[in-house]
């Protein structure tokens, strides 16, 4: 069996991890991830993070300031990876406290956990200039298919990256979805992680695309018929780590602080008490360390050798 | 692309055919003269104006008045700070330096163009500090807009001799000319003719040898704003090997981090990318391209990633494309590549030990070049990677990827060469086999080659048997190779070989059996998209395709002989590639089943990795294939009964859930062979022996089977939709029946209407304990209806003895109407239309009917 501790140690402090070792974490994290449903259950108390982007340091703040792992139950919506320069060493340790943790961290398929947006967005990149083929981005791909869709708290509190479909309209339903696939074009699972809240008085054809927008007739309608209070969900930026709408039937939690290290936002993560209380924590972007504690400038690592 | 230090804007004041235009006047053009008095413009005459300088080099507006031309209406000088306005198309107005406002009114705007042109040529020649400006009203009508057309610049100070006034005092400067193109683009001149780069270098080196952060942070700030010019030469010029180092140490510093210090020096420098010449470049332009490409792919990726934006990003993606285009151009000329793919001839391996480990070094570093410089040419357009690759094959690509599958061991030098192959494949999948045939078209007809590298050409060793030859190097590879990420990547080239939309002419034959319905044309914005990768690649291109044939003087002769080409292609597949690549679950006897079950557990997870490929292709293979041939193939081997055997207790549940899926994706097939032979054989107790393991909990294992059980309930919705409405159409009028009839094959709902009968029968106590899920509920009573429903109907399917099938048969009656039209069938997963209408295939489906009862017989 892996020494998930020293592993762990290894990509805090941002380290190479051997292809093999990848290889075995993300076999032992589909197997685990098998087990959850398309919509995990989950006990409070917990805490709601939103999107990391690969901003690994970022997410060692998040830990840092919300109780980390050992004490604390988490929920990540998603979009671990892309746009930051850690994508492959945030995901890694987020399955790594999956494994060391099972009931302590329960992970939620964004949109940028597919092989297309990957291959756009950075972490393709990431992996080939790290390892100088795309070995590891395929392992992680495939753990991407096993990540659960959405999650639900105590029954109370529905857990999802982008928002509601239109074409299923209860947990029930969401159950029903085979989702060890890449995300599709369209259709429930694509909606589930792509949708967002919107002033709009009905389902409306989304900018990005793919899913939809929502308003908060959708909103009232998933509540009551799911008999939930609350959705949480991700998938945007928001200036101040987090927003409520629809007079607090949904939220945007957004847990990348100073997102593409030039946005100047700040970050939240939501806890949610065994009473269901809301407690919202703020944190800023702080200078990344190394090691040794040294400030390092996150960055891009260079491509390899080059020949002719 | 442009060479650093040409001057691209306006020539220079001092040049020498100006000198010899600063006398000449300009032509006399119709105008009114006004003054301002009093706050009232005063119409002081009409005349014609004309630029005017005179021998002591003063320029002059002069007006001759139109009535009496002796008579000056106004002679004032170019001087000072004067500025000219240009008012919309026909005025222009100034103040002269004794206070007077004075406006001139053309009769025609190319007038005041001349006149404008005038106060140009004086500022950059004789008064530099006038100026020439525009005003016009804004698009909404209120304000007006300001230009600057010319006036004197103020340029940041080039002197040897820098400090943190000049530098704060330059990022000032640099920065306010931004606001208008005239500035920046005599910035721009300034920056590229004067050194004035190298001036910041120099002192940068002080200003960290002396340790003045201040200095250091401006430079830093002064190199970024230069960036944001986002000027292609500006970039270029700050790339070469004299000024890289200073611009990266510069940039080393970062005001965002006043704490630390990037090292990109460093990494540049000792411990930095090799530049690595496997074999030696003779072109010395080339290895400086290939320099530039490098460092201002460094600058964008490493140095500059938190700062560029969009427009500086895409400008130097833009020239390194161009870089890129250049050296891949490079590369084909000259002997370069002959010399590479000369490394793999096998008669020159050399003695000693300590050279041929050299030598083995070397063949790796070869075939990392070649991956490097395949990847590369991703970016360039489609006619330039075609042509790159044909030069690659032509001149021995192969002898290459023979070396790096049966020689090389190294898994990672094997990742690289499928890489290469799927990147040659995926932009154009008969590339490979084109050039080749074109090879032995040319020895069979003695023709001379067209340059001295065709005669080393390797037809003798590879001609029409390549195809299948680099299928079997790849099943091999993909059977025998324990690193499981050269196990993806052979499958995806696999998938990419075998798929045959890749083998498509052009479309128009009666091939239509071969497209996909493609679900990838949904429109999509910037952050979706829409493009294709592995399996799903839209990347092959038919234009190229077509562009291959475009010497052959008979098309129709060319895609006929393609088609058979393409169906000789597959049938090779399946009779000499798949049996070994599906070797593994092609059913043998019971006792070698029985062992193999036995014992190895521990061997178990390894092989289940290599059988989830397997069972994938397999799925891939019936859904994509011409079905005849794929389903003769899978029904005979009995490969069916292997998937479903996977799905058993034994296996990790990863594969168990491929298996389950792979009968999913066949079912959605919706054809009657498959159908039948799976319920015949039994083929779903193992799904749902698994549901009953799974049937109390949330997990990935109860939905998979909650989505076959969907799939079969709603096809079945579907058919008791079209069912019922059928009935009411023959009830009402009568004309509406016989047009859409369909005499064989599309008795398709009933295929599914008998599969949910038979799974209600046969596992009905199961599912009635999964009567939470209501869509089973619904399979439950959908199955007890149409049992009593067809009862009456009950008689053999289509009256022959064809498969048999262990339950009563139904829904197949030929006095069942059918009138469902096929294009109303939604598919869940990927569609292939049926072709067993096709008289091309009818012999073959008998044939294929009679293996199949012989199969059953056996049995």
């Amino acid at each position: 069996m892996m020494d998930l501790d020293k592993i762990i140690a290894s990509l805090r402090e941002g380290k190479h991890i051997p292809e093999e070792t990848v290889f075995r974490l993300c076999l032992n994290s589909q197997e685990l991830l098998m087990n959850e449903g398309n919509v995990a259950q989950v006990d409070t108390p917990v805490t709601i993070c939103g999107d990391i982007h690969g901003q690994l340091h970022d997410l060692l703040t998040l830990f840092e300031k919300s109780g980390g792992v050992e004490k604390t139950r988490y929920i990540f919506l998603g979009d671990f990876v892309d746009r930051g320069f850690y994508s492959l060493e945030s995901f890694l340790l987020l399955l790594c406290y999956k494994l060391r943790y099972p009931d302590r961290v329960t992970l939620i398929r964004g949109n940028h956990e597919t092989r297309q947006i990957t291959k756009v967005y950075g972490f393709y990149d990431e992996v080939v200039r790290k390892y100088g083929n795309s070995n590891v981005w395929r392992y992680c791909c495939e753990v991407f298919d096993y990540l659960s869709l959405g999650a639900i708290i105590n029954n109370s509190i529905f857990c999802v990256h982008g928002g509601l479909s239109p074409d299923m309209t209860t947990l029930d339903e969401i159950r029903t979805i085979d989702r060890k696939q890449e995300v599709p074009h369209e259709g429930a699972m694509c909606d589930l992680l792509w949708s967002d809240p919107e002033d709009v008085d009905t389902w409306s054809l989304s900018p990005r695309g793919a899913g939809f927008l929502f308003g908060k007739q959708e909103v009232d309608q998933f509540l009551e018929k799911n008999n939930v209070e609350l959705i949480a969900r991700a998938h945007q930026l928001v200036m101040e780590g987090y927003k409520e709408m629809f007079d607090g039937g949904l939220v945007t939690v957004w847990s990348a602080p100073n997102y593409c290290y030039r946005c100047g936002n700040v970050a939240a993560v939501l806890k949610i008490d065994d009473d269901l209380n809301r407690e919202y924590t703020i944190f800023e972007a702080v200078q990344a360390q190394n090691e040794v504690g040294n400030a390092i400038i996150p960055t891009k690592k260079s491509q390899m050798d080059y020949f002719l | 692309m442009s060479l650093p230090g040409t001057p691209t804007t306006s020539p220079t004041p001092m040049d020498e055919d100006i000198e010899q235009t600063v006398y000449v006047n300009t032509e006399p053009k119709r105008v009114k003269v006004y003054i301002l008095e009093n706050n009232e413009w005063k119409d002081t005459g009409t005349g014609f104006c004309i630029g005017e300088v005179d021998e002591n080099k003063l320029a002059y507006l002069v007006v001759s008045d139109e009535d009496s031309p002796t008579e000056t209406l106004l002679k004032s000088k170019l001087e000072g700070n004067i500025e000219y306005q240009r008012q919309e198309e026909t005025l222009i107005v100034w103040k002269d330096l004794g206070g007077k406002d004075i406006a001139l009114s053309f009769e025609e705007s190319m007038g005041c163009d001349a006149l404008c042109e005038f106060i140009v040529h004086v500022q950059r020649n004789i008064e530099s500090n006038i100026s020439l400006v525009t005003v016009k009203s804004s698009d909404n009508g209120l304000g007006s807009v300001h230009d600057i057309i010319t006036g004197p610049v103020t340029l940041p100070s080039n002197c040897s001799e820098q400090n943190g006034q000049t530098l704060l005092e330059a990022l000032r400067i640099l920065n306010e000319n931004t606001s208008f193109d005239f500035l920046k683009n005599e910035t721009i001149e300034f920056i590229l003719q004067s050194n004035y780069v190298d001036t910041l270098i120099s002192h940068f080196h002080k200003a960290e040898e002396e340790k003045i952060p201040k200095d250091l942070f401006l430079l830093s700030n002064i190199i970024k704003t230069l960036i944001l010019y986002n000027q292609r030469d500006i970039l270029e010029s700050m790339v070469e090997d004299d000024r890289i180092m200073g611009i990266v140490g510069i940039l080393e510093y970062d005001t965002e981090y006043p704490t630390s210090k990037a090292n990109h020096r460093k990494y540049l420098g000792s411990k930095g990318p090799n530049f690595k010449e496997v074999i030696p470049l003779e072109n010395e332009d080339l290895k400086i391209i290939m320099k530039k490409c490098f460092r201002l792919q460094f600058l964008k990726d490493v140095v500059l990633v938190r700062f560029l934006d969009d427009h500086n990003f895409n400008l130097i993606s833009e020239i390194v494309m161009d870089l890129e285009t250049c050296i891949i151009d490079f590369l084909q000329v000259g002997t370069f590549l002959d010399r590479l793919i000369e490394l793999y001839d096998t008669d020159i391996i050399p003695d000693s030990s300590v050279e041929r480990e050299k030598f083995v070094q070397k063949r790796k570093d070869g075939i990392r070049l070649l991956q490097q410089c395949v990847q590369m040419s991703i970016n360039l357009d489609a006619h330039d990677r075609s042509k790159f690759y044909k030069t690659l094959v032509r001149k021995g690509l192969f002898k290459v990827l023979d070396y790096a599958f049966h020689m090389e061991t190294d898994s990672n030098v094997r990742i690289l060469a499928t890489d290469t192959i799927i990147t040659i494949i995926e932009h154009d999948i008969l590339l490979i086999h084109n050039v080749q045939n074109e090879n032995s078209f040319k020895q069979q007809h003695k023709l001379a080659p067209d340059d001295k590298c065709s005669t080393r050409s390797n037809s003798q060793d590879y001609n029409s048997s390549t195809d299948s030859k680099l299928l079997l190097i790849l099943s091999t590879i993909l059977l025998t190779d324990k690193s499981p990420g050269l196990r993806e990547q052979v499958v995806q080239a696999l998938n990419t070989l075998l798929h045959p939309e890749g083998c498509l002419s052009n479309g128009e034959g009666s091939y239509d059996i071969m497209s996909r319905s493609n679900n990838e044309s949904k429109n999509t914005s910037e952050d979706f998209p829409n493009f294709g990768y592995g399996l799903n690649s839209d990347s092959i291109n038919l234009d190229n395709y077509n562009y291959n044939n475009e010497d052959m003087n008979n098309l129709d002769a060319t895609e006929s002989e393609s088609e058979f080409q393409i169906m000789e292609y597959f049938t090779n597949f399946y009779n000499k590639i798949a049996p070994i690549l599906f070797g593994r679950l092609i059913k043998r006897d019971a006792t070698t089943e029985m062992t193999e079950m036995n014992g190895k557990i521990k061997k178990t997870q390894k092989d289940d990795l290599l059988l989830i490929h397997l069972v994938k292709l397999v799925s891939f293979i019936c859904t994509e294939h011409d079905r005849v041939l794929s389903r003769r193939f899978i029904l005979e081997n009995g490969i069916l009964d292997s998937v479903s055997n996977l799905i058993k207790g034994n296996h990790i549940l990863q594969l168990r859930l491929t298996a389950v899926r792979c009968i999913k994706n066949i079912i959605c097939l919706d054809d009657k062979y498959y159908h039948r032979y799976m319920i015949s054989k039994n083929l779903y107790a193992p799904i749902f022996k698994l549901f009953q393991e799974n049937i109390d909990k949330n997990n990935l294992a109860n939905s998979c089977i909650q989505d076959f059980c969907r799939i079969i309930i709603m096809e079945c919705r579907i058919h008791r939709d079209d069912d019922h409405n059928r009935r009411e159409n023959s009830n009402g009028t009568c004309n509406k029946s016989s047009n859409i009839t369909k005499p064989n094959g599309n008795n398709s709902r009933t295929n599914f209407t008998i599969l949910n009968k038979y799974l209600v029968q046969t596992y009905g106590s199961i599912l009635r304990r999964a009567t939470y899920i209501p869509f089973i509920q619904d399979m439950l009573k959908f199955g007890e209806e149409s049992q009593s429903e067809h009862s009456s109907l009950e008689n053999g399917l289509e009256g022959e003895n064809d498969v048999s099938v262990n339950i009563p048969s139904d829904g197949l009656a030929s006095n069942h109407l059918e009138d469902i039209d096929m294009k109303n069938v939604k598919r869940l997963h990927s569609e292939i239309e049926h072709f067993d209408n096709d008289p091309h295939y009818s012999g073959d489906q008998l044939a294929f009917k009679k293996s199949v009862d012989q199969m059953n017989a056996s049995t």
